[in-house]
């Protein structure tokens, strides 16, 4: 759209001038009203794109003079509004972490990331997803001799759970930026490895972001493309197809064609079969709830650690709620939320790893899905 | 209880869904019958706000609506960010008051809901001392993880009950063809008299 700057010399311009906004229906800036304008008086009005180039004609056709004042309207609106998406990038030294981020922005934020703290970071890829794109997680791994136990974590497994790849993003930014000084991430980082994903679920953020913010599955087609998408939290080797889950595409948990039927799925999987004898506790992040979750959700059998899950979860919950007060839930998802089955927590669990959890973030239902940009940094503030 | 379903007995604290504050407690009990909604609630509530004040926030919200100069048409509240814009949050308070009718109506032992997102709101204004809007509400189903697209139809006027009519479709299926309009008059039920924000 372009806003045109106009002066009709004439009574006949002005004539015409008025004729043109009427027929075309154009918008007026100044003066308001077409019954308002006079001869050799500032007109501006905004065309809308289509009709640019036939309205310019017509003003040629009648020797009206006029002038672009705003070329795009659309990338003025943009630029002011600085709450929302801006077409500007965002660097790290300028990232906004209490912003969401396109996946674009995600995908450069982890190559800066990278570069900026080389020392710490190692960016590795994983697998490609169902509309083959790639998965990368950041390793962060103080150089050291002995061998060091694994700390995983993935965000971003349900597309429209937007506060949890931003939690990714924020945990990351947390540490590196506080290592250094914060004793307790120093001491963290002496005796454990990070590994983060922060978006598991790519496809399926991106197409939350274009095309339907509360899309929950991945992308891959069904039934001749008729339908799209696995719940990629039920395709999980674990008791797979057996509880709380659909066969059928159309729903909302439908858990794939089979275990691991899915590319984003079968990436991690692999991934961390191969690593699970050094992989100390398993992190995956949802909204929302506020729950810790603990295993399983496909039986009320517990764990064989039970106690201890339940324990470090408590601590986990008491020291979230000191920050602002807010009340997580600790509990098997059997127990406390509802049957699953196929879920990536309880198969990191039923694999040998002894600390699994899914957390549930902010909000208990008032915002849901779509949580305001204002609550991602006290979310990951207490969360961390 | 054998055979009719099962109750439940409940004591729990309520807070004001804007401010977080605590607004109250209350005593309920909840007899799902046999699977079929509606759940047949008995309630009591001592609210920690003063009547007094609840009728002046309750007189707030309708001036606001009622003096608009056009009716107010809106969509995507909040927005896909999680915004609501100021001049809208009256609007995505009545929403939530008129959907929680719908979401009493639908729920089952198994089945829960929240209100996820307000898709559009078209206000009518009327000749007479109520407000009236159009809504299309986007609820979040537990657990099926399915957004169920509601219309719904809700008249409100201070110091009365809201009345909501309403038509729900799911989103993978569209639109059910002709399986019963469900509409109610929600006069009195809810325990929430009005809008207490």
């Amino acid at each position: 759209d372009q806003v045109l700057h106009v002066v009709p010399d004439t009574y006949q311009q002005v004539q015409h001038l008025q004729h043109l906004c009427s027929t075309l229906l154009l918008d007026l800036w100044k003066p308001l009203l077409p019954e308002d304008i006079w001869a050799g008086e500032d007109v501006h009005v905004r065309v809308p794109a289509p009709l640019v180039q036939e309205a310019k004609d017509s003003l040629d056709q009648h020797m009206i003079s006029y002038k672009v004042l705003i070329p795009d309207v659309q990338e003025l609106v943009e630029q002011s509004m600085p709450n929302e998406r801006s077409s500007n990038r965002q660097i790290p030294e300028g990232y906004v972490y209490t912003q969401y981020h396109t996946m674009e922005e995600i995908y450069q934020w982890m190559t800066e990331i990278q570069k900026s703290n080389s020392e710490l970071v190692t960016r590795h890829y994983l697998g490609k997803t169902a509309e083959n794109r790639s998965m990368y997680y950041l390793q962060i791994s103080q150089p050291s001799d002995k061998t060091k136990k694994i700390i995983w974590m993935d965000c971003g497994i349900h597309a429209r759970e937007w506060i949890s790849p931003a939690f990714c993003q924020w945990f990351v930014k947390e540490i590196l930026q506080n290592y250094k000084s914060d004793p307790r991430i120093k001491r963290f980082l002496e005796n454990l490895d990070l590994y983060v994903l922060p978006v598991l679920n790519i496809d399926g953020y991106i197409y939350s972001w274009e095309k339907e913010r509360l899309w929950r599955k991945n992308r891959s087609p069904h039934m001749n493309g008729t339908c799209y998408g696995t719940d990629l939290n039920r395709n999980f080797n674990s008791s797979w197809g057996s509880v709380g889950v659909s066969y059928n595409c159309s729903s909302e948990i439908f858990c794939g064609s089979g275990p691991e039927s899915e590319p984003e799925t079968r990436a991690v999987a692999q991934f961390i079969e191969r690593k699970k004898s050094d992989i100390l506790c398993y992190l995956t992040i949802h909204s929302y709830g506020q729950y810790i979750l603990t295993p399983y959700g496909s039986t009320t059998n517990p764990p064989s650690n039970s106690k201890e899950l339940m324990d470090v979860g408590e601590k986990a919950a008491a020291a979230l709620m000191e920050k602002y007060g807010t009340s997580y839930q600790v509990g098997s998802t059997s127990l406390i939320l509802y049957s699953n089955s196929g879920s990536s927590r309880d198969w990191a669990h039923t694999i040998g790893i002894p600390f699994s959890y899914t957390f549930e973030l902010r909000d208990k239902g008032t915002h849901g899905f779509v949580l305001p940009p204002a609550q991602i940094q006290p979310t990951c503030e207490e969360t961390m | 209880i054998l055979d009719s379903g099962r109750k439940y007995y409940l004591q729990f604290t309520t807070i004001d869904y804007k401010s977080g504050e605590n607004a109250g407690s209350c005593l309920a009990t909840v007899l799902y019958q046999k699977k079929k909604p509606p759940p047949v609630v008995n309630i009591k509530c001592t609210e920690t706000k003063d009547q007094k004040k609840i009728e002046e926030e309750d007189n707030r919200l309708y001036q606001k609506l009622r003096h608009q100069t056009k009716p107010i048409i809106a969509s995507n509240i909040p927005d896909i960010y999680g915004n609501i814009e100021p001049a809208l949050e009256p609007v995505w308070a009545l929403a939530v008051a008129g959907s929680s009718y719908i979401m009493w109506e639908k729920s089952t032992e198994n089945l829960g809901y929240s209100m996820a997102q307000v898709k559009s709101a078209r206000q009518w204004i009327r000749k007479d001392d109520f407000i009236e809007f159009d809504f299309t509400v986007l609820l979040h189903e537990i657990p099926t993880q399915e957004i169920i697209s509601c219309h719904m139809r809700l008249t409100w006027r201070p110091g009365h009950p809201l009345k909501v009519k309403y038509f729900c479709a799911s989103e993978n299926q569209g639109l059910e063809d002709g399986s019963g309009v469900e509409s109610g008059s929600a006069t009195g039920i809810l325990p929430e008299k009005g809008a207490k924000f």
